[in-house]
């Protein structure tokens, strides 16, 4: 036997490199129960590292539901899909179990993506309130977001993006964040975003962007079907609420009308607690107003 | 024979290039009867929020240019492709749709007004100027949403950007000089904003807006190679600002 042969066939220096990109989805179907007039889990298929354990049943009906990571976080090429459909009524508050981070991606590798399609129909209303996004170090992320409300959908869905791991002096080290989301009615698009961050080529810091901001939070509060003065008046509403907790230097909060069916409300935030409570004061106000019902934050499990 | 020269047609004339770039010069000036003198698009409310001062301008106009200035060329550059398509027939279902799409990407109402009005008064200065089958059928194809009301679903609105591109393509102008020249009188009438809200001389107002040219030359040529699928835009200051105005207790500007 060779044996300097057998360890050239095993060195660490010839083994060529093995890649593991993760592909996962994610399905979900949720109903009106009419027996129990409550919204179920009717259908769930995932594949690993993206869960859903069960559905809990909330005080008014709707139904809870988590979404793990069980891996943690995304590296580079993964590609995660989530396929979210809310049948006729249900209703259905969404959330994740943690923030969404992103590793550091290889030199070679292509972004992290997730890419998730939501179809409400008629009547159906979804909470969707992710934990946020942190990029770390050398991150490179793209979120492709499609939302379809059918006539009477309703919709309350935010976002919020970190600057990094602040503790570990992580601000904008990331190499791209991409995020794009459209929210149709029928056949017309009435709100999307196309935002790219690349903040070694334009700096976030530049006035036009964040300025002396770091973290960045949309909310997008939507019933299919509404009409525009009652828009108009809950826009006023909400930019009086905003303005109660909006501090310069600290965080901005604006609020405006939709192309139709809806208001988006824009924070710009220094400290990432203060988007949640901004996002959870807005919430507040906007259910209250639209539906006469009490805005409940989704219980956390680990 | 009296000749009639009312409404003649706005037509690209075979004589010389020196007439195409009098021509453009004449759309982009900010003098021309739009109304574009009336809006700051949010810049009156980071001003007034002491978010915006004389020393931050060009840096500011550069970011600005980076981010909504690329957008709004890619824009102004697929409704230049509408009017060298439109020879045989007006593509009305494109032509809605850029200006839906750019208006869906615009998150504060008053924006989205004051480009409404922007692009519509511009079609109807330039059909002022000339007849065109195509600009006719441009303006006839959305119905038009008045500044003090938002859109619903079943009106659409013409943009400014695509209607200066749509205009230049019928004028068959050089695709990158429309561009550049709409990057230009954005960033002129923006400069000219901000010297109603704060001191800025003519003369430094004047240097901004010279030192801002390769900014403007690099987002034109940023816009060329993107596409609808894959253009960005990010600022959310300047959103917020214009989310805001509504709320400002004294304004100057309708935007």
């Amino acid at each position: 036997m060779d044996l300097m042969a057998l360890v050239r066939d095993v060195s660490p220096l010839t083994q060529p490199t093995i890649v593991r990109r993760v592909d996962s989805s994610l399905r979900l179907s949720f109903a009106l129960d009419a027996a129990t007039q409550t919204s179920v889990l009717a259908e769930c298929s995932s594949e690993p590292p993206l869960k859903v354990v069960r559905a809990f049943t909330l005080e008014d009906g709707a139904a809870l539901v988590h979404i793990h990571n069980v891996s943690g976080g995304l590296l580079g090429d993964d590609r995660l899909t989530v396929s979210v459909i809310l049948q006729e009524n249900a209703k259905v508050q969404l959330t994740t179990t943690g923030a969404t981070r992103i590793y550091r991606a290889r030199k070679e590798a292509g972004p992290a993506t997730q890419t998730t399609e939501i179809s409400l129909g008629p009547n159906a209303f979804l909470e969707y309130l992710p934990d946020p996004i942190i990029p770390f170090r050398s991150a490179r992320y793209c979120q492709r977001t499609s939302i379809r409300l059918a006539p009477g959908a309703g919709l309350f869905w935010w976002e919020i993006l970190a600057p990094g791991r602040e503790a570990h002096g992580e601000l904008f080290a990331y190499d791209s964040v991409e995020i794009k989301t459209d929210l149709t009615a029928g056949a017309r698009l009435f709100a999307c975003e196309r935002v790219r961050l690349q903040p070694h080529k334009y700096p976030p810091s530049s006035p036009a962007r964040l300025g002396p901001y770091r973290y960045w939070a949309t909310f997008y509060i939507c019933r299919i079907g509404l009409e525009t003065g009652r828009w108009i008046a809950l826009e006023d509403r909400l930019r009086e609420v905003a303005n109660e907790f909006t501090r310069p230097g600290e965080m901005l909060w604006g609020v405006s009308t939709l192309v139709a069916h809806g208001l988006v409300c824009r924070g710009v935030v220094l400290r990432g607690r203060d988007a949640l409570f901004g996002l959870h004061q807005l919430w507040r106000a906007a259910k209250a107003a639209l539906y006469g019902r009490e805005a409940v934050p989704p219980r956390k499990v680990s | 024979m009296i000749r009639d020269c009312k409404n003649p047609p706005l037509a690209p004339r075979k004589s010389s290039v020196d007439l195409s770039f009098l021509q453009l010069l004449h759309l982009a000036d900010s003098g021309f009867p739009i109304g574009a003198l009336a809006h700051s698009f949010g810049i009156e409310s980071l001003v007034a929020a002491g978010l915006l001062s004389a020393a931050d301008l060009e840096i500011f106009f550069r970011g600005y240019l980076e981010e909504a200035g690329v957008v709004e060329a890619v824009f102004c550059r697929q409704a230049v492709l509408i009017a060298r398509e439109s020879e045989l027939e007006f593509p009305r279902a494109r032509w809605l749709e850029i200006n839906d799409t750019l208006a869906a990407l615009k998150p504060a109402r008053e924006v989205r007004a004051a480009s409404a009005a922007l692009g519509r008064n511009f079609l109807r200065a330039a059909l002022a100027l000339g007849e065109s089958d195509i600009l006719r059928k441009a303006l006839e194809a959305t119905e038009v949403s008045s500044v003090d009301e938002p859109c619903d679903c079943d009106t659409h609105i013409i943009e400014h950007s695509p209607a200066f591109g749509l205009v230049g393509g019928v004028l068959q102008f050089e695709e990158d000089a429309i561009v550049l020249a709409y990057l230009h009188q954005m960033a002129s009438s923006f400069v000219s904003a901000f010297q109603r809200l704060l001191p800025l001389g003519q003369t430094r107002a004047a240097q901004i807006v010279w030192d801002l040219k390769p900014a403007m030359m690099e987002a034109a040529g940023r816009s060329a190679a993107c596409s609808l699928d894959n253009f960005s835009a990010f600022t959310p200051l300047v959103d917020w600002g214009a989310m805001e105005h509504p709320a400002l207790p004294t304004r100057l500007f309708i935007s």
